[in-house]
């Protein structure tokens, strides 16, 4: 990567004389009609918290409720949405209400609007040397969509989906359990919030890609855009093909629901496997579209800490296109008990095995970068080495279920559900906390305590792997996922799994704490406070940043790197 | 192409696991199985009180459905037939999960233990190593590269040799995975004989139904055992630990899927609902059961004993209560829980190939079909005699 | 603002209706992908979608010494009151010859009540060999209050399965199908969501 802060300094002195007589709207029409890209930015980074904390306070229901064999807290539960709590069905129904709740907050409601709403929204102008988003008034839509669909899927837990309020599909919603299976208003509210959510997503897609191919400071050449500008382009393209045929499949069960079409239902020449493969064309890449931009702002950070540019600039960015493009091309591996045919699974099997290579290239890289560099280990550089191995932990247990012979006896276990976790709770969530500090004071201005920031790593990484790295275990020994309840033999791994629990919800407390302590006490900071292996655009701004920056748009020279 | 060649070259390599021999082999060995000691089985003391199998008093009978009835009915229900079969007493750690263990289930199919092969022997080393590398990689560069072991950082960032290293490494050791894997695949899919029993599975909320085509069409349904101390989960069935036999908690049933063991059988799988998935783990069985179609695969039980499993896609309610217990008998146990039930036939498929072969110039005939009906949209015939099977 | 920002402006809105025409096609494919599913299904017999053939195309099919063993399975999806099976359990058959096979069906409830049925074969990779000349499942089927009817199926397995590699170890072909409630029958009395206990 060439772009080096040294060239734009001029301009930025000259920006800074026009910072001053920035006005900025008042209060609710700054927050609510916002149409600047670092408010809307910090609205979805508050609004991904919000729903964060909502979807992990259902986990830990989840885990307290598997702690020990049999059916203790979700009576309780259940009764407080509304059920009789004598009713033994509405009981377990909430079971599935709660996994389904987890599943879809924590995918369209906090890593989505995190790393794309949030980072996206904050630092691709940023990094491209943009003014704002290419539609700002389109921006501020996707932002209230989101959140409109955050708000249906809240509603939906409180109306009836079937044997007990809310909708208990799991986040995959299959027909037919999603059609005929549950009666009641719950799941056509779940659907339509995944509409919202999805034409917000959209409308954000076409925005950033807009921004980052129209946009960009004279001179920072597409070969020459950051690699988190990379991560994110790749993504807003997986967003624009993929949600749309989510749209199509959702709608279809809507109608199917509501409106007596038979797409998926067998018994007007539909077919259930069909709303599988629709579901996961989209649900595939939509694994990428959560970690794409973890990848890219992890790639930011070891360049940063390392003090060196990223090794393999473009196979990094190719690599992400790769995968991108292969992860349209792999989607039935979520379907190898469905009944595929021999040729079908030997097919993706193989097709699936592929992405192991982009990924490595990845991975292989970024310890290239820091290969030869000046590592300082501030908290963002502690998380990304957490995200690197903790990846790499999710993506070889990828390699294991890529086998379609073998996902024989792993398909829907909790091998599954700790394969995923690792690459998405461990992995995105770990990289989104590297980008929290990486970014954080830049857009507050105040410095966070870097001690409450590694106190916070050590305490979620242990936690996180206790959490999750027995649930290899319990799906080895083949306790299926979605159970509410299981034999005696699975309660060892489960115990340490929701001790796990707790010991991550400390480090969240850390987080917050170290908030607090940010904007009580924490000290101003200044416009690059990482030094010299900062170079990307931000750097060159404020913290934080002016309302209104790069009136005059900064100019990227060739540093001659390439 | 790639996995053509895999394929060849996998089957040659593994020729010598004789795995694809127990298929193969077919009831030969199941009877050669059946005459040899069985360590997982335990002889049930005939006309023991505890023979009578458990029965439904709420519900009555109607649990067996005979030939002319086949007809689903719901309620769980009572194996009545089969006297003087008593429900095999499970071994404890075989067939279903182990506390505190940590890899996968003891295996008793070939595939089952070629998988497992592949799972031990191929991946989890091959997957350990690549992450301790990683590990090892960045402990190395914390170690060798900090700020203080170097002040000064190199501007590398380009070595095309490594980074073509680090992509073709990755490709070669993948096709290395794929070659069993596929192979596994491959023999997976190879259908069951002519010959092989075919047992007729259907997921329901919340039970499995399992019929039996070959054995005069009967059909057993099969409900979890309620827990001691918890909401009564299926009406009429009894509590868990009430009999000698009873395997673990949540995974016990009423009627158990019975099979004769050491010989191939056609599982078809469908669901009368919503989708289910059928799984066992200790024989590397899953396959989902779906509404409007049958799903099919060979299952091939190596010894008699107990194997549990339990519905392994989310169905509703009470997915986490219909589990699947499957009793492997030896071929001659089996034919007598057969005929311990109403309409039981042994061999039925038999007969059924002998009434057959007698008809060739039925067969004909059938060709034969007049062109004036068969352009027509198919009339229903109607009948009023009831089929007699 | 001057004349090149407004460039930009119009270069922003085209881009962003390129985009917003690939979500669309994308949106569009996703509702194409029904009938394109059920047509690749009935084109390449994947997923065990058996083939639908005329007289004519039926009468070109020369029969071949090897035989293959076919049999029946016949489901009724939950809560509809029919009884409904094969009439035989299988059968032995000469590869492209033409053969009968009779389902019997019965309607148990106390009114006429309308199915149609879903099918499919197994092992999926004969479906492109299994034809079918004429089929119950090809229309609705209404029956009376306690009426029985046999129902045909008139089918033959094509001699291409012969030289299908894939197909090669295929013994025994299942044909099956279910019976639900017709969508539009107005065959209300069957509550489709009224499972469990």
């Amino acid at each position: 990567m060439a772009t080096t802060a040294d060239h734009f300094q001029g301009h930025v002195d000259d920006h800074h004389g026009h910072a001053d007589h920035d006005h900025k709207p008042g209060f609710f029409a700054r927050w609510f009609m916002s149409t600047n890209h670092k408010d809307i930015g910090t609205m979805y980074l508050i609004f991904a918290i919000f729903a964060g904390v909502i979807g992990g306070a259902v986990s830990g229901i989840m885990r307290a409720e598997l702690m020990h064999p049999g059916i203790q807290y979700l009576g309780a539960v259940a009764s407080f949405f509304g059920d009789d709590a004598s009713d033994f069905n509405a009981t377990l129904h909430m079971w599935n209400v709660l996994i389904t709740a987890h599943g879809l907050i924590m995918v369209f409601f906090v890593v989505m609007p995190a790393t794309i709403g949030g980072f996206g929204n904050w630092f691709i102008p940023l990094m491209i040397g943009a003014p704002d988003m290419a539609f700002p008034r389109m921006n501020n839509i996707s932002f209230w969509l989101t959140f409109a669909g955050f708000c249906s899927l809240m509603m939906s837990a409180f109306v009836p989906g079937g044997l007990g309020n809310g909708a208990g599909t799991g986040w995959t919603v299959y027909a037919p359990l999603s059609t005929y299976g549950s009666t009641g208003p719950a799941v056509d509210f779940g659907i339509f919030a995944l509409h919202l959510a999805g034409a917000g997503s959209i409308m954000g897609a076409i925005n950033l890609i807009t921004t980052i191919f129209n946009m960009r400071a004279p001179g920072m050449t597409i070969h020459k855009m950051p690699l988190f500008v990379w991560s994110v382009l790749v993504t807003a393209f997986l967003l624009l093909l993929a949600l749309p045929v989510l749209a199509a499949a959702i709608t279809m069960l809507i109608t199917d629901r509501n409106f007596g079409t038979t797409f998926f239902d067998p018994a007007g020449g539909g077919d259930p496997v069909l709303y599988q493969h629709l579901f996961w064309f989209f649900g595939h890449p939509e694994v990428y579209i959560m970690i794409l931009p973890a990848f890219g702002m992890v790639s930011q950070i070891i360049s940063t800490f390392s003090k060196k540019p990223v090794f393999g600039y473009l196979g990094m960015a190719y690599a992400m296109v790769a995968i991108g493009v292969v992860g349209f091309i792999v989607w039935a591996h979520h379907m190898y008990t469905t009944g595929l045919s021999v040729n079908t699974k030997m097919y993706f099997t193989a097709a699936t095995m592929v992405i192991a290579v982009p990924t490595g290239v990845k991975i292989f890289s970024w310890i290239a970068t820091m290969w030869g560099g000046s590592l300082e280990f501030k908290s963002p550089m502690v998380w990304s080495l957490g995200f690197i191995f903790l990846f790499t932990v999710g993506g070889v247990t990828g390699v294991v279920l890529a086998n379609g012979g073998v996902d024989d006896v792993l398909h829907d276990t909790y091998y599954v559900v700790a394969h995923f976790h690792y690459v998405l709770s461990l992995g995105a969530v770990t990289a989104l906390f590297a980008g929290f500090y990486y970014w954080f004071p830049k857009m507050s201005g105040r410095m966070h305590s870097e001690f409450l920031a590694h106190v916070h790593f050590w305490i979620f990484f242990i936690g996180v792997n206790l959490i999750f790295f027995p649930m290899h275990f319990l799906g080895l020994q083949g306790m299926p996922r979605r159970y509410p309840d299981y034999a005696e033999a699975y309660t060892h791994w489960n115990q340490v799994a929701t001790v796990g629990y707790m010991i991550m919800a400390v480090s969240i407390v850390i987080w917050f704490i170290n908030i607090l302590y940010a904007f009580t006490a924490g000290k101003r900071a200044e416009g690059n406070y990482w030094g010299e292996g900062a170079t990307t655009l931000e750097w060159t701004l404020s913290s934080p940043p002016p309302f209104h920056q790069f009136e005059t748009l900064p100019v990227i020279e060739d540093a001659g790197h390439h | 192409m790639k996995s053509g060649l895999n394929l060849r070259a996998a089957s040659r390599a593994l020729k010598a696991f004789g795995l694809s021999a127990a298929l193969v082999a077919l009831p030969q060995v199941a009877f050669a199985a059946a005459a040899s000691p069985m360590p997982a089985y335990s002889t049930p003391a005939a006309g023991a009180p505890g023979a009578q199998a458990p029965v439904a008093a709420d519900k009555g009978a109607g649990a067996v459905e005979a030939a002319g009835n086949p007809l689903n009915t719901s309620g769980p229900t009572a194996d009545a037939a089969a006297p003087g079969y008593t429900p095999m007493k499970p071994t404890p750690g075989i067939g279903m999960p182990v506390d505190g263990g940590i890899g996968l289930q003891k295996q008793f199919s070939p595939f089952g233990e070629y998988g497992r092969w592949i799972h031990d022997i191929v991946l989890i080393p091959l997957i350990a190593a690549i992450t301790v590398f990683v590990l090892a990689l960045l402990v190395w560069v914390a170690v060798r590269y900090n700020r203080r072991a170097n002040p000064v950082a190199s501007r590398t960032s380009h070595n095309t040799l490594l980074e073509v290293a680090w992509t073709l490494v990755p490709v070669l050791i993948l096709v290395c995975i794929a070659v069993p894997s596929i192979d596994l695949i491959a023999k997976q899919y190879k259908p069951a004989p002519k010959s092989a029993l075919t047992i007729k599975i259907t997921g329901n909320q919340w039970f499995w139904s399992y019929g039996y085509p070959d054995n005069g069409d009967f059909e057993v349904n099969s409900y979890m055992l309620n827990l001691p101390g918890q909401p009564v989960i299926n009406a009429g069935v009894r509590e868990v630990g009430s009999k000698p036999w009873d395997g673990p908690s949540h995974m016990e049933v009423d009627n158990r899927l019975v099979v004769p063991a050491g010989e191939p059988i056609r599982l078809q799988i469908t669901a009368a609902d919503v989708i289910h998935s059928f799984a066992v783990p200790s024989l590397w069985f899953k396959l989902d059961a779906v509404p409007g179609r049958i799903n099919e695969k060979v299952l091939f039980i190596e010894k008699p004993g107990v194997y549990y499993g339990q519905c392994s896609e989310l169905c509703g309610v009470k997915h986490g209560y219909m589990p699947i217990a499957v009793e492997a008998l030896p071929r001659a146990q089996y034919n007598a829980w057969v005929l311990g039930h109403p309409g039981g036939l042994i061999d039925g498929q038999k007969k059924l190939i002998d009434a057959t072969a007698q008809a060739p110039a039925a067969g004909a005939g059938e060709t034969a079909v007049p062109a004036d009906n068969a352009s027509e949209a198919v009339p229903a015939v109607e009948t009023t005699s009831s089929p007699a099977a | 603002m001057n004349a090149k920002t407004l460039d930009g402006l119009g270069r922003n809105r085209r881009i962003a209706l390129m985009a917003l025409a690939v979500a669309a096609a994308m949106l569009g494919l996703g509702f194409a992908s029904v009938p394109l599913y059920r047509l690749f299904c009935q084109a390449t017999g994947f997923d065990g979608t058996t083939q639908r053939v005329t007289e004519d195309e039926a009468a070109q099919i020369k029969a071949v010494a090897n035989t293959m063993s076919i049999r029946f399975d016949a489901n009724v999806e939950r809560g509809m009151p029919w009884q409904f099976k094969p009439l035989q359990r299988t059968d032995d058959i000469t590869i492209g010859v033409r053969d009968m096979a009779l389902f019997w069906a019965k309607n148990t409830s106390d009114h006429a009540i309308t199915g149609t049925a879903s099918f499919n074969v197994e092992p999926e990779q004969v479906g492109k060999y299994f034809n079918k000349i004429q089929c119950f499942c090809f229309t609705e089927q209404t029956l009376k209050p306690g009426e029985e009817v046999r129902m045909p199926v008139l089918y033959y397995v094509d001699p291409a399965i012969l030289n299908d590699p894939d197909a090669k170890d295929v013994e025994q072909i299942t044909l099956s199908y279910t019976f639900h409630p017709a969508i539009n029958s107005g065959a209300k009395a069957l509550d489709r969501t009224a499972s469990g206990r």
